[in-house]
């Protein structure tokens, strides 16, 4: 058993990884004030955009990139109907989870099944002589560690810099913000755009490092319950590691416990993740206090800088 | 000035249609091209189960050069879409409509009832009709050779099954691995898994490392892509495909796989079709020249011993010296299931969703 | 000189109206380029999409048997988006209502005139039940709404999945995963002979007309528009959030449980493994091009069952790929997000003044 642990450590962080990306995007954007449902149909993108590009290009990072470009251009044209045009951000959003769903469908028929050589794993191979946990670190992938990157990147930027406290306030409190001057439009722009790129990454952690292959819909409800765990993270980036990391392990075990031969039906221990991300909802979201104390509070709601 | 009606119009057009693309119309005869219908489930890949029917499609349009007009249609994931469309095919001149899978019997019983003078064939159907056929592979028997190879190779003795649904197509492939397995190496056992769903790649290699945590050093299953293949090989296990020969992508440990190949259904039909010699039959085809499963080519790195007991396995089995459910077998729960010097009837093959001694994980109830 | 977007005054009547005719017709003329560039006929590709599969009894049949789902579907949730109540479930409460309404007809012994009413009945209870978790989630503990009933369609296909592949599992089926066949007494009657047009398709007729008077006429339809329009006059006037929150998921959910037995009782006759194509999630597609609006709801629904149709038809006809249908509704969606915004603006070109700007050199 003790020699599972490592594999399971593996594979639960490769399971997370793809939502810190997309959970971390989104949760920028959301401290600046915008809502963006549209996660799913970003990450299908970048992952479909990813796929075709490495397996044209051979290089699997350039891939990434093109993910990440991807998921930038789908975000842009959310930011376009949000913030320029006024639109509703919760139909804007389903609007591009939906449009994502069609769009990555049709441009990446031509790559059904076609299955890529798996990224460069490991770091290098220094790294195998730390005590413990050397064996685990050889064996990450590199976008592992960039999202570790990321989250350091993210909190540093959120609460440590200038630039972050002009984000969080242009979330908080758009109005007394653009009266001082900060162009709170062009920051939540940002913001989105962010989002999307991170989103557009995870996309191509699945097409390209999980499983490298590019499958219609291959993400599975991953883009929807990244927004869940921004709200389970209450809107602060260590929570968001933590709760990845946690659905990333209720995936794996039903699978443990189907292979240990436990009697439930199949189809009950697949039911796990999804339950388990509703319980998780209830039990943040009914500390209204909690809620009301880190939830950007202009979140979802239009802004408009000459009214 | 003629005015052309709408009806006129698209009789035209399609008509149009029909006649380029055909190129040659008719054969030496003047017969006009048989016109075939192909419809599947899920949108083709380059792997996987809709892969070896789109095959089948070419090698049968290979086989009657200009003789046939072949119509496919993709991605018709629900019963009620795939019944507007065969009618639709119907109504448009088709005469030879082929259903690639399961789930589309239920509908084209419906529709080949309404139209008599259209033929229908559908995959792995239970129930014909006078105008409606069926096929589908015994691809245990290539399971079984699978299995036999699995139990040499292994060196941990457990062998582990990434499984979509735990339906008979799958479940007869999984014992007559594990029944192959056993029968050189009666130490072995299988985790199962269920993944529940047919493409859900990240699932599907989270399944495979964790049957290898739990000693799993040969996969199989019944995926649609190579993904078991290559997180089994990242990991240093050993696969064994299926429908699709995965060794482009699976480059070093696959030992074999249980291939489909429907061109012999495909053939025969559009052949007995145009012949007007077409009957209903429900065909139920393995290894062997006219049959419908093959195996991959065999990985280099297996000994040449245990190589010539497998092709020597292949050739009993084609000539019905050997069959994989013969007695006495066992099911997991000690229950009896095939007396000594019997053979399961295929009835109950067909039907099948009891797993055989050897095998652990959920299963529904028998 | 640039273009500006001015606020109106009043969000104008007219742009109402005319933006999904205007996010409709553009999605077309996309759709006719988009032929060009995968190398068709573009007059013989819209031809074959667009108009080849209502051309005939059956086809407008078929198009009936497609956008009655989404029509109903859509009322319902059109309800509770008026609110701003998302319910982004109703997949998973079109696949409650199947599973509750094909249990009666599998259990049920019976050959009497009161199954498919029972039926009927217990589809949309079955829905109303799995859509009023959401509710109570949102209203005792805040938990947002989308977010739970989106993960309760996941686990309703799973529960789906398990009854037809076990205890459910038709004991003639050779263990195939599907329920037995109904009985003939719970399918709905065949309204048109030679079509698959079946009495079912008068539900959603039934519903624009309810609808229409619940929105128009009734106080609780009022109460909802304003709750949506304007929340904090709402408050004050002492609209209940949580009846609004109540009513809308309920709605929809009733609406989607209807539109399941539509499906097991109409084209298919049994329980199969996924019993919908995603109507449930089309369906907001449909609420929001008809404008929240059950005459326009009716028009979106026809236009997206026509969207469905196309497809298929095109690839039978032309060779279309198959996955224009869904990129066509997500652009469908986008465009009629953008014309949208002619309701609330105007373009205005703005000339720079001539002499303003030899002022400002000056």
């Amino acid at each position: 058993m003790i020699d599972s642990i490592v594999p399971i450590l593996i594979v639960t962080l490769g399971a997370g990884t793809p939502l810190i990306f997309a959970a971390l995007g989104e949760l920028v954007t959301e401290k600046s004030g915008v809502l963006n449902l549209g996660v799913e149909g970003m990450m299908l993108v970048g992952a479909v955009v990813a796929f075709i590009t490495a397996s044209n290009t051979g290089s699997l990072w350039l891939g990434v990139g093109a993910g990440l470009a991807a998921g930038t251009a789908i975000a842009l044209i959310f930011a376009v109907l949000t913030l320029t045009l006024q639109a509703n951000q919760v139909a804007a959003g389903l609007a591009l989870a939906i449009f994502g769903a069609g769009f990555s469908a049709f441009v990446g028929k031509g790559y059904l099944g076609m299955a890529l050589q798996s990224m460069p794993r490991g770091a290098p191979s220094l790294l195998s002589g730390v005590p413990l946990i050397g064996p685990i670190l050889t064996e990450l992938h590199p976008l592992v560690y960039l999202s570790w990157l990321l989250f350091a990147a993210v909190s540093w930027f959120l609460y440590k810099s200038r630039s972050g406290l002009v984000l969080r306030a242009a979330g908080e409190s758009p109005t007394a913000a653009h009266s001082i001057g900060y162009p709170v439009i062009r920051i939540r722009y940002l913001a989105t755009l962010f989002g999307g790129a991170m989103a557009g990454v995870a996309g191509a952690y699945l097409s390209l490092v999980n499983a490298p292959l590019w499958m219609e819909g291959m993400t599975a409800g991953r883009g929807w319950i990244a927004l869940a765990l921004v709200v389970f993270a209450s809107w602060r980036p260590a929570r968001v590691m933590l709760g990845a990391y946690l659905f990333g392990g209720v995936t794996i075990t039903q699978f443990f416990a189907q292979g240990s031969g436990i009697g439930f039906a199949s189809q009950a221990m697949s039911t796990l993740p999804y339950l388990a991300t509703i319980v998780v909802l209830v039990l943040i979201s009914r500390n209204l206090t909690l809620i009301r104390l880190n939830a950007p509070v202009s979140l979802g709601k239009p802004f408009h800088p000459d009214r | 000035m003629k005015i052309v009606t709408r009806r006129e119009f698209l009789k035209s057009s399609g008509a149009l249609g029909v006649a380029a693309a055909a190129g040659s119309v008719g054969d030496a005869f003047g017969q006009p091209p048989l016109m075939v219908g192909v419809v599947h489930q899920f949108p083709i890949g380059d792997v996987g189960w809709e892969t070896q029917h789109s095959l089948a499609t070419k090698a049968m349009e290979a086989a009657f050069p200009g003789k046939l007009k072949v119509t496919v249609v993709t991605d018709v994931q629900q019963a009620q879409d795939a019944e507007r469309v065969f009618r639709d095919l119907a109504a448009q001149g088709h005469k030879l409509i082929i259903g690639t899978t399961f789930s589309q019997m239920a509908p084209m019983l419906k529709v080949a009832r309404q139209l008599p003078n259209t033929t229908f064939e559908c995959c792995a159907a239970i129930n014909t009709l006078k105008n409606m056929g069926a096929y589908e592979a015994r691809n245990y028997e290539a399971t079984y050779l699978g299995g036999v190879l699995a139990g040499r190779m292994t060196k941990s003795n457990v062998l582990g099954w990434v499984g979509a649904f735990p339906i008979p197509q799958v479940v007869w492939r999984l014992d007559g691995f594990v029944l192959g397995a056993r029968s050189v190496n009666p130490k072995v056992t299988c985790k199962v898994v269920w993944i529940n769903t047919w493409s859900d790649p990240a699932k599907e290699k989270d399944a495979v490392s964790a049957l290898i945590s739990q000693g799993a050093d040969v996969l199989a299953g019944s995926p649609n892509t190579p993904v078991q293949g290559v997180a089994a090989e990242e990991r240093g296990a050993w696969s064994f495909g299926n429908c699709s020969d995965f060794s482009k992508y699976v480059k070093q440990k696959q030992l074999s796989g249980d291939l489909l190949d429907w061109s012999n259904a495909y053939i025969e039909a559009a052949r007995d079709v145009m012949a007007g010699t077409w009957k209903s039959q429900s065909r139920w085809r393995g290894l062997g020249p006219s049959g419908y499963t093959k195996m991959a080519p065999y990985n280099s790195a297996i000994p040449a011993d245990v190589l010539a007991d497998v092709q020597k396995r292949e050739k009993d089995i084609i000539a019905g010296k050997l069959h994989p459910f013969a007695g006495p077998i066992k099911d997991r729960d000690g229950k009896q299931r095939v007396a000594a010097g019997a053979v399961l009837p295929d009835a109950e093959l067909r039907s099948i969703n009891w797993a055989v001694e050897g095998v652990e994980g959920a299963f529904p109830k028998a | 000189m640039r273009l500006t977007l001015e606020p109106r005054l009043a969000p104008s009547a007219r742009m109402r109206w005319l933006s999904p005719l205007v996010a409709a017709a553009l999605t077309i003329v996309t759709g006719v380029i988009l032929f060009s560039a995968l190398g068709k006929n573009p007059l013989l590709a819209f031809h074959s999409f667009f108009v080849a599969p209502i051309n005939s009894l059956n086809g407008l049949g078929e198009l009936a048997i497609k956008a009655s789902p989404l029509v109903l579907i859509a009322l319902g949730l059109a309800v509770g988006f008026r609110a701003n109540v998302w319910n982004i479930g109703a997949e998973g409460q079109l696949t409650m209502g199947a599973i509750v309404a094909g249990g009666i007809a599998i259990h049920y012994d019976g050959s009497g005139a009161l199954l498919l009413p029972a039926m009927i009945l217990a589809g949309a209870l079955g829905g109303m039940a799995w859509a009023a978790i959401p509710a109570v989630l949102r209203t005792r503990f805040n938990a947002n709404e989308i977010l739970v009933s989106l993960m309760l369609t996941y686990v309703a296909q799973l529960v789906l999945s398990y009854l037809v592949h076990d205890p459910w599992r038709d004991p003639q089926g050779f263990n195939f995963p599907q329920s037995p066949l109904f009985p003939d007494t719970a399918l709905y009657p065949i309204l048109l002979e030679g079509t698959r047009l079946n009495a079912g398709a008068l539900i959603p007729l039934l519903a624009v007309a309810a609808a229409w008077v619940f929105m128009r006429k009734s106080f609780l339809g009022y109460e909802m528009r304003v709750a949506g329009e304007a929340e904090e006059a709402a408050r004050y006037a002492g609209f209940s959030a949580t009846r609004a929150i109540w009513v809308g998921m309920l709605a929809g959910g009733a609406a989607a449980g209807l539109a399941g037995v539509g499906e097991i009782a109409g084209p298919l006759g049994q329980l199969l493994p996924t019993v919908s194509p995603g109507y449930g999630f089309a369906a907001i597609i449909v609420a929001f091009v008809g404008r929240l609006h059950p005459i326009g709801i009716l028009c979106a629904g026809l236009l997206l069952a026509l969207l469905y149709l196309g497809g298929d038809a095109a690839q039978i006809a032309i060779n279309l790929p198959a996955a224009v249908s869904g990129l066509f509704q997500g652009v469908l969606l986008f465009y009629l997000l953008g014309a949208d915004v002619l309701v609330n603006y105007r373009v205005r070109v703005v000339r720079e003044d001539p002499h303003q700007r030899r002022a400002a050199a000056a």
